[in-house]
């Protein structure tokens, strides 16, 4: 009989059963769903506070599946990027599910609709706690088969979370989704023969030290990049995540804009720049690089021109996932550690901000029964805390000083400037003013109230509808003032980066 | 056939780009699968090597539930997935009268429903051994459901939901608790207890069984059963009425 301790290994599995759990019990009952899930999401940001804890203090870890060691078995490890995506699904989750109950409980009051309602908050809760199992096995798995399951449990909870709102756009919207979805997985796995029968293990620190770097491994590097990027939605392969985003009901889209897209963009940049560094080439680099800026100038661009607020929200997304690529060609003058910092400050501050704005854009559309940008005017009078919440939102999106954006920005920049790609340097600031074009069109709309009308009416909004929004908000802006801290999680179990910062953290 | 087909089905200029870009990278991909040379023994050895330690004599079954059992236990979950997904869109479309079956029909349910359920079962055990498994019983078990919702048996309408519910969680809920049951007396997610292997194998994989075969009756009935519906209609939470007033 064993104990669990605080240097116990197993307390990792507990993100991925604790969801799983929760899932099936959401499925079987009718009632209390809710409280299921709230215990099961404050139980999984316990746990993976208690998992940093570990990592501070005995390092990375590694957990064996039913005891048995790789190539054989399959095992899960803990180090500082997978946990502070963790922590990101954990806090960005936490307020999703919060807002959720908030969102679900206002429609239900509707009575001509409550039946229906009623039926997507069923139906909600297990999908969402399926798909957060998922994630989190994803962010730990080390195994590459393991992944592709957890593709699987992503992809198709992602789809039948997309077609809740059972509107014809959305359900046309995801099924796109999930025949891009499942194209993408199966590329993935295609890539996965390949990598097989030229290396013989399927354990990632394994593939890691065989370094490998003939045609199949190429040929299998290449395979499971497209099958990851149509999931990331990068540039050309973005054509699905708008409608899919912007069709959605409102904690929906928070969960497929903050936390999916992330999932696959972790596993690209795993792939790329720990498991298979040798097989990267510098054109390749300056590709994907190519291709995120022109996501960051695409993106911003339609998102100024849409005249949808969740739209708007969705192909911001667009625009910010081109700045996690647009890191990739500095690779070559940083090294693989300054990288992670700047895509994990990027995708911490990325996924609470858009999480936020996605929840405030749904409050509206609660509020005024429509998002349509130029009828949004006097909002600002009647939910103050949710205008603000997509002030600070917003800020963060630009990339203004104390956000984690800016540092991430700010590392870009830098970089950028002193490997003398200054071209690179060019399109994130050129990105940063146009997401201020397209977050002040909006914000400039709240402001105004027409002459002749007097909002004095309060909402009458239950606060679990405003305050998730503004927390997340509010980290985002925060993340900035302790940027040291996700940096020492980060440095941890890796010494590439401990040696990059030998004087403390910038 | 050049006279019978019509404009329509011709490939404009992007489509035959395409397929010719398709084919290139198709015969690309062979090609370098056929080039990957030297040592690549793949993991059967060890298989082999731990086949005696894990409770099973087949190898399948052996990499499945023991090797790679946490692999299983989320494909089971993604089963599970589907069905809630497919519940979640539209209602199983039943007709709305109840016709007469015909004798014919019914005999057949009558002599083939059984059966099939007695050859799921031995697949279940035959797992242990040879090919066979909680998979292939399952899909036997969902093949009988297939056949009882085309004959449109009245009582298949008037099942609790409830039930199919319990039904449909079994499997992976058999699955979950094992696996923390093993967690719990040896610290490892899935790792049976010595000696108790092959029974735990033999439970999951019953469980699993009987879930999966429900799970694509369900698949093949299209949508959630009626009683869902009046299910829902439970009063409206009262804490948000006093914020709201």
């Amino acid at each position: 009989m064993i104990f669990l301790h605080a240097d116990t290994p197993a307390w990792m599995l507990f993100p991925i059963v604790l969801p799983l759990i929760a899932g099936l019990l959401c499925f079987l009952f009718s009632r209390r769903t809710f409280v299921i899930a709230l215990a099961a999401v404050l139980a999984n940001f316990l746990v993976v506070c208690l998992l940093i804890y570990q990592l501070l203090v005995f390092g990375s870890m590694r957990c064996h599946m039913g005891g048995w060691q790789p190539p054989l078995g399959i095992s899960l490890r803990t180090d500082g990027p997978a946990l502070l995506m963790l922590l990101m699904t954990a806090v960005t989750g936490l307020a999703i599910t919060l807002y959720a109950r908030g969102y679900f409980s206002y429609r239900i009051f509707d009575p001509p609709r409550a039946g229906r309602h009623q039926r997507q908050q069923r139906f909600f809760w297990p999908l969402w706690m399926l798909l957060l199992a998922g994630l989190n096995g994803l962010f730990l798995s080390n195994d590459i088969f393991n992944i592709y399951v957890t593709l699987e449990l992503i992809g198709i909870s992602a789809a039948s979370l997309a077609a809740l709102s059972g509107k014809p756009a959305s359900q046309l919207a995801s099924f796109r989704y999930l025949l891009i979805s499942l194209l993408g997985s199966l590329t993935y796995l295609l890539g996965i023969v390949f990598l097989y029968r030229s290396c013989g293990v399927l354990d990632l620190d394994l593939l890691q030290n065989l370094s490998n770097n003939g045609p199949g491994v190429r040929a299998a590097l290449a395979l499971m990049s497209v099958g990851l990027l149509l999931k990331t939605a990068l540039f050309p392969l973005h054509f699905w995540l708008p409608p899919a985003h912007a069709n959605a009901l409102a904690p929906v889209s928070a969960i497929l804009s903050a936390l999916v897209v992330k999932g696959s963009f972790y596993l690209l940049f795993r792939f790329w720049f720990e498991i298979f560094p040798s097989t990267i080439t510098t054109p390749a680099l300056n590709f994907m690089g190519t291709l995120g800026a022109a996501a960051i100038l695409w993106g911003a661009i339609q998102a100024m021109r849409q005249h949808r607020l969740k739209l708007m929200v969705a192909y911001s997304t667009v625009s910010q996932l081109g700045y996690l690529f647009i890191a990739f060609p500095l690779a070559r003058v940083d090294g693989s550690a300054q990288l992670w910092s700047i895509v994990i400050f990027m995708a911490l501050a990325h996924s609470c901000a858009k999480s936020a704005m996605f929840m405030v854009a749904g409050t509206v559309f609660l509020h005024l029964g429509h998002d349509r940008i130029k009828d949004l005017s006097g909002v600002r009078a009647t939910l103050p805390i949710t205008v603000f919440a997509y002030g600070i939102a917003g800020v963060s999106l630009m990339g203004l000083p104390p956000s984690g954006a800016f540092i991430a920005k700010w590392m870009l920049l830098s970089s950028s400037l002193a490997s003398s790609q200054w071209w690179w340097a060019l399109v994130v600031m050129s990105g940063s003013l146009l997401a201020m074009i397209y977050v002040f069109r909006v914000m400039s709309r709240f402001f105004v109230i027409p002459e002749g009308v007097s909002f004095i009416r309060p909402a009458p909004f239950s606060p679990l509808l405003e305050w998730p929004a503004l927390a997340l908000a509010l980290i985002s802006l925060f993340l900035g003032l302790v940027a040291p801290w996700p940096l020492h999680i980060l440095s941890q179990g890796s010494t590439a980066l401990a040696q990059s910062f030998p004087g403390g953290l910038p | 056939m050049r006279r019978t087909r019509n404009r329509h089905k011709r490939l404009d200029g992007f489509q035959r780009l395409f397929l010719l870009l398709v084919i290139c990278l198709t015969a690309l991909l062979g090609a370098i699968l056929c080039t990957i040379h030297g040592p690549t023994p793949g993991l059967a050895d060890a298989v082999a090597q731990f086949q005696e330690q894990s409770g099973v004599e087949s190898p399948v079954t052996a990499v499945l539930l023991n090797f790679r059992g946490y692999d299983t236990l989320l494909e089971v979950m993604v089963l599970l997935l589907a069905v809630i997904g497919a519940w979640s869109l539209t209602e199983a479309p039943f007709p709305d009268q109840i016709t007469e079956i015909s004798p014919v029909q019914m005999g057949a349910v009558r002599l083939l429903a059984p059966v099939m359920c007695l050859v799921a079962a031995y697949l279940v055990w035959q797992g242990s051994h040879l090919a066979g498994g909680a998979f292939q019983g399952g899909a036997i078990l969902g093949a009988a459901g297939v056949l009882l919702l085309v004959s449109e048996l009245p009582w298949l309408r008037s099942t609790p939901v409830f039930s199919l519910r319990i039904g449909l969680v079994l499997g992976p809920l058999v699955f979950v608790g094992t696996a923390l049951f093993c967690l719990f007396f040896t610290g490892d997610l899935l790792g049976y207890p010595e000696g108790t292997a092959g029974w735990l194998i033999l439970l999951i994989e019953t469980a699993c069984a009987l879930s999966i075969g429900l799970t694509l009756a369900s698949l093949f009935a299209g949508g959630r059963p009626e009683d869902e519906v009046v299910l829902e209609h439970k009063p409206v939470d009262q804490s948000f009425n006093g914020e709201r007033s």
